[in-house]
Parts: structure tokens; sequence; C-alpha cells
């Protein structure tokens, strides 16, 4: 019989390949495969064009809501502001990016100012109705509004997830509604 | 015979208690039941904090503590322009949100309201609300019961 100390030196070749199946745990996002460089996303901000192709070197985390979107964004920037404080220092190197898809309503003061609501180095910008049109094509995403658009209340009908990009600007996973701050946190470090 | 066969002015004594006692009894059935405490409860309710003329959504658990069913048929604010019960829901990756006209809730049963789910939408707020404030909410149910909610406001 094999001394115990002599059992774990035996499994030590092993240890690589340990290793390599705990880096590759899935991530808990939606993985796109094959990756693809992200589709163009040009937009008015605040503060001049907001471009996504500028944003290189960082990982981006982008939602398309409204201002008036009473639940779904509030939860999910809420659950960013959160992910954000978890990520700590590394934080630095992500932007967090929500644009409005409700040019009739929202302006990009609009958007900037409710980014900023929930942590001050969010992005709120917003598309216009030409910027609306190609951006739900070449996202391949639906956006409509419900109910009567003459009245104030009336909703819209948005992306439901969280589209995550690498630092290569690559579109790499996206994140259901729910996914935890943890999780959210956890993925972004985790994305190489 | 019997006493009362016997005695006229003894059974006109005890034929008019009998008919006390019966109108006693059918009295006792014509009046209203005693009050009972209420048997739908609100608890843990709060709103995020918005600014006037914009949006907010409001959650809480809504538990009916009686073995009667009731239904919520509306809701309301002073603070909004209007409210209304909704559920979020994701349909093949385009979130929407679906009007819900009545809730019913079963006897010892609770419904939750929570992000994500069902909710009170509250829109054309009149005034922002910020955090450690408070707005009021009123629950109107079919059996005519209506709650008073005070709703506590959090930051975003």
């Amino acid at each position: 019989m094999m001394p115990s100390g002599r059992r774990g030196l035996a499994l030590l070749p092993l240890l690589p390949l340990l290793a390599t199946f705990a880096c590759e745990a899935p991530l808990h996002g939606n993985e796109y495969d094959p990756v693809s460089p992200a589709p163009t996303l040009e937009l008015t901000a605040a503060a001049g064009t907001f471009r996504l192709s500028d944003l290189r070197d960082t990982t981006v985390l982008l939602y398309f809501g409204y201002t008036h979107c009473p639940d779904v964004c509030p939860t999910t920037l809420t659950d960013w502001a959160k992910a954000r404080r978890i990520l700590g220092d590394r934080a630095a190197a992500v932007r967090f990016v929500f644009v409005s898809v409700d040019p009739a309503r929202d302006t990009p003061l609009l958007a900037r100012a409710y980014a900023r609501q929930f942590d001050s180095t969010f992005v709120g910008v917003v598309a216009n109705e030409e910027q609306l049109t190609r951006l739900t094509r070449d996202w391949g995403v639906a956006v409509f509004t419900q109910g009567d658009p003459r009245r104030d209340d009336y909703g819209i009908g948005h992306p439901s997830r969280t589209y995550v990009i690498d630092r290569r600007g690559r579109l790499r996973l996206n994140h259901s509604p729910g996914t935890t701050p943890e999780q959210i946190a956890d993925d972004v470090r985790r994305l190489r | 015979m019997s006493a009362v066969c016997g005695d006229p002015s003894r059974a006109i004594v005890l034929l008019a208690a009998g008919a006390l006692a019966v109108g006693a009894l059918a009295c006792g059935r014509a009046e209203p039941p005693p009050p009972t405490a209420p048997t739908l409860v609100v608890r843990d309710a709060w709103a995020r904090s918005a600014d006037s003329g914009g949006t907010t959504a409001v959650y809480f658990v809504l538990e009916n503590i009686g073995t009667i069913a009731d239904t919520l048929r509306s809701v309301g604010s002073p603070l909004a322009t209007n409210a209304g019960v909704h559920v979020s829901m994701d349909r093949r990756g385009t979130m929407q949100m679906v009007s819900v006209r009545s809730l019913p809730v079963s006897g010892r049963d609770s419904v939750v309201f929570r992000p994500l789910a069902t909710h009170v939408m509250l829109t054309g707020l009149r005034a922002s609300i910020g955090a450690g404030d408070s707005l009021s909410l009123t629950l109107d149910f079919t059996s005519g019961t209506t709650l008073a909610v005070a709703v506590a406001v959090r930051q975003p």
C-alpha cells in the first residue's frame, strides 16, 4: 500500500489538468460562440458622440432601456452598482453603459443624469430615431412602444439582456435579468 | 292535566316568556356580526426614489391571513397621476410589461410584489421622492376592503 504522502505526490502531474478544468468553469452569463466583434454603436451623448469602439481596453457592460422604466432598468442598474463595488479597483477597467431607446422622452442630459443616479461613473446615452433603427438592426434586438404613445405613461418593450464586451471589442456574453451582482462581478473578473 | 292547562294565568306567562326567547334569538340573528380583524395585510412595502414627473415601482408582500379569497382590483396613490399593477416578463429576450386587471389572493396565501416580477407602477409623479421619504398607496379589493399602505422610499 502506498503511503499517503507518496499518494499525494502521485497526483502532482494531474494538477495542471485540474487547474485547466477549474479555469474552464462556465461563466454565469450566456456565452457567444463563435465570438465576434460587437456591432457598431454610435449614439448621441450629452458631451458629444458616444462610440462603443472608443472603449477599447476596457470591459463594457451595455444595457438598452429607458428612464421611465419602473422595474427592470433600475433593478439592473442597481445590480451594476453593487457589482462595481464588489469589483473594487478592477472596476476602473470596466465601463457601464446605459442606452436609452426612448428618444421621444429621453434626452442625452436626462439619460446621463439617470445613469449617474446609480453610480457617478455610469455612462448614460440616448439613441435618436435614426440611431435606434440602426441599433435594432445591427444588434438584432426588438424595441417597441407598449400602450398609448400620446400619454406619458407608455412602456417600451426593450432587450432584457445586459451585453458584455471584452477589452478587444468582442461581444462575449449576455446576462439575463436576475443575474446577481456577485455573478456579474465574477464574470467580469474571469473574462479574458 | 298539566299545570299549564290547569292555570291559565301561568300559561300566559310561559307563552310570553317563550315569545320573548324566540324574539331574542331572532334579533340575535339579525344583528351584524361582531367586527373582525382585517384579513388582508401588507408588509415590507418599499419604492425606489424618483424625480418629479418620473416613474417608480412599489414592492411589498400582500398577505391574506383569513380563509376567504379576495381580489385586488385597483391601486392608487395621491403622489402619482396613474397607478397600476404590472408584471415584468422576459419574452424571447425582450422585456415587456403586462398590465394586471385583477389579482386574486387566496385565503391563507400571499402575493409577493418584487423586482423583475409583479409590481405597482406609479407614473407621472407629482413630486420627487428620496430615500427616507414615505408615500401612500391604497389597495382596493372586490370585498370592499381598502388598505392604506405607507411605502418607504429607498435609494435606487
